[in-house]
């Protein structure tokens, strides 16, 4: 079996959806933003974003962000883009609306090593990292510029990634 | 969250019209741990439309739009997918008394996913007036309960018994074994014999449920009334008084029942107990109700010590035996979530989540007539 993508089937139609879900706004952030890894069908964390990524030490997280990734603007995802995402999440206590739990150490320090490589380098070993990375959203710098995580509207990214 | 539309980021789909997201209250739970309470704020519609410079092609997307419809209720969108065709194609968080109506539609169908979700009762161990802070106890709440008759009775099936706090799924197979945990049987006469060594209680035992587990609270009420011969006061919070609640769970203040009803879920398989267990027994827990648990706080710092996935799994066991074998919670069931679909369109589920890169729609289907 090919593992090679075939010719991109052309989206079609048109579906309505009602969701009482009060996880709502987390869902229409999954379906729009990419993070560097993404939970599959079933539950697994897989890369999304990233296409590989290995533990260099117990403290370093070393991602390889996909060579072939666009912004819907289609301006490139690059390591800088997950470096960018990482530091902006480090700006605030408590970000996530779940709570601190989802929080990577905010002392940690981004390393972009090249263009599709990047470096987690955490200040304690927290092998919980990979999974929180789902948290993560790369976004373009169009975003950070225009948007932001509540900047533009509450001058504050706490509690609204 | 996404506060506005706009070409922000690199998933399957692009926000064009709308918004949905929530206002956030935080609530310390311990030093720095914090959660948020949250209120939602929709847009009466919430737009997409495909990202074709989205990479993963074989994943999609394979719709050119989805149109979330928010001016509608849960009732009226049941009706509208399964009595008729073009209003509504998919109702997600379809109530399980809802199943069968769904199953007799003549244009929708019932799908189904074993989502990793969690329903338990969060028992107070510092309730005054009861012995909740002795394991016996806590173990007697949870042999009184027939899981498989609450399974039948109160989800016509459509949940599986929970044993400890990680639902069981193919994929955490792993994490529940090895000596796989079996759910607490259903021992009344054991129950009885536990909750009598704890010298009972000098008062009725309040159980409360969030608004969507008010039967299951009348179903788990008469179970301990039979088995352990006690007084069960039920409370069912509505759905305006649900944030109040949850905040004074969180910040530990005084609580009005001594077991509470809730749903947790989580966002993956890899590592429940970030999610599940912390929530309902850790330090950082919102759910905690009792004293911090050291043996516990080691077990989840040997579990965030672990990069590697199979020693994650281990730890992860050796958890959710520990918060079974201490009984920290009311374990009940792992509901499935039911979603009512139209028959024309090729729904998959997530377990974790509600997302469409991969959801297509037949050559019959409305929207390409």
């Amino acid at each position: 079996m090919s593992v090679l993508p075939g010719p991109r089937r052309e989206p079609r139609g048109t579906v309505r959806v009602v969701d009482p879900s009060p996880l709502n706004w987390l869902y229409i952030t999954y379906n729009t933003v990419e993070e560097p890894v993404r939970v599959t069908r079933r539950g697994k964390v897989r890369p999304a974003a990233m296409s590989r990524y290995r533990w260099r030490d117990s403290t370093t997280l070393e991602i390889k962000v996909r060579s072939d990734n666009r912004f819907a603007d289609g301006t490139p995802l690059t390591a800088d883009s997950v470096r960018r995402a990482a530091e902006e999440q480090f700006r605030w206590e408590s970000p996530h609306p779940p709570g601190t739990h989802f929080n990577i150490d905010r002392r940690s320090r981004v390393e972009v090593v090249d263009d599709r490589t990047v470096r987690l380098h955490l200040p304690a070993v927290d092998g919980l990292a990979l999974g929180k990375l789902r948290a993560t959203h790369v976004m373009s710098e169009r975003f950070w510029r225009d948007l932001g995580f509540g900047y533009a509207r509450d001058e504050s990214g706490e509690g609204h990634w | 969250m996404i506060d506005a539309p706009g070409p922000w980021a690199s998933g399957a789909f692009t926000l064009v019209e709308g918004h949905s997201r929530i206002d956030t209250e935080p609530v310390v739970i311990d030093g720095e741990d914090r959660t948020w309470l949250q209120t939602e704020d929709r847009s009466p519609t919430v737009r997409l439309h495909a990202n074709r410079h989205y990479w993963d092609r074989r994943r999609g997307p394979r719709l050119a739009e989805v149109e979330f419809r928010n001016d509608l209720d849960r009732d009226r969108a049941l009706d509208m997918v399964c009595d008729s065709v073009g209003e509504v194609d998919i109702v997600t968080e379809v109530p399980h008394a809802q199943a069968e109506r769904v199953r007799r539609s003549r244009h929708a169908r019932l799908v189904t996913v074993d989502a990793v979700r969690a329903l338990a009762g969060v028992i107070d161990r510092d309730a005054d007036g009861l012995p909740l802070a002795d394991v016996r106890a806590r173990r007697a709440l949870n042999l009184a309960v027939d899981r498989a008759a609450l399974v039948r009775d109160a989800f016509g099936g459509l949940a599986r018994p929970l044993a400890g706090l990680t639902p069981p799924t193919l994929l955490t197979v792993a994490h529940r074994a090895p000596g796989r945990l079996r759910p607490y049987q259903h021992d009344p006469a054991e129950a009885a014999r536990l909750w009598r060594l704890t010298g009972g209680s000098s008062r009725p035992v309040r159980l409360a449920a969030l608004e969507p587990w008010a039967a299951v609270a009348t179903f788990v009420a008469a179970q301990w009334r039979e088995a352990l011969g006690i007084e069960v006061q039920v409370s069912v919070v509505p759905v305006d008084r649900e944030r109040e609640t949850r905040r004074r769970l969180a910040a530990k203040e005084p609580r009005e029942w001594d077991v509470l009803l809730l749903e947790q879920g989580s966002q993956s398989v890899d590592v429940p107990p970030l999610e599940l267990h912390r929530a309902f027994v850790g330090r950082s827990g919102e759910f905690r109700a009792g004293p911090v648990d050291p043996t516990f706080e080691r077990l989840f710092a040997d579990l965030v010590a672990q990069t590697s996935q199979l020693r994650q799994v281990v730890a992860a066991n050796r958890i959710d035996r520990y918060v079974t074998e201490q009984a920290l919670a009311l374990f009940l069931v792992a509901p499935k979530v039911l979603y009512a679909v139209n028959r024309d369109v090729d729904f998959d589920p997530y377990a974790t989540s509600f997302e469409l890169a991969d959801t297509s729609v037949r050559d019959g289907h409305w929207s390409l007539r």
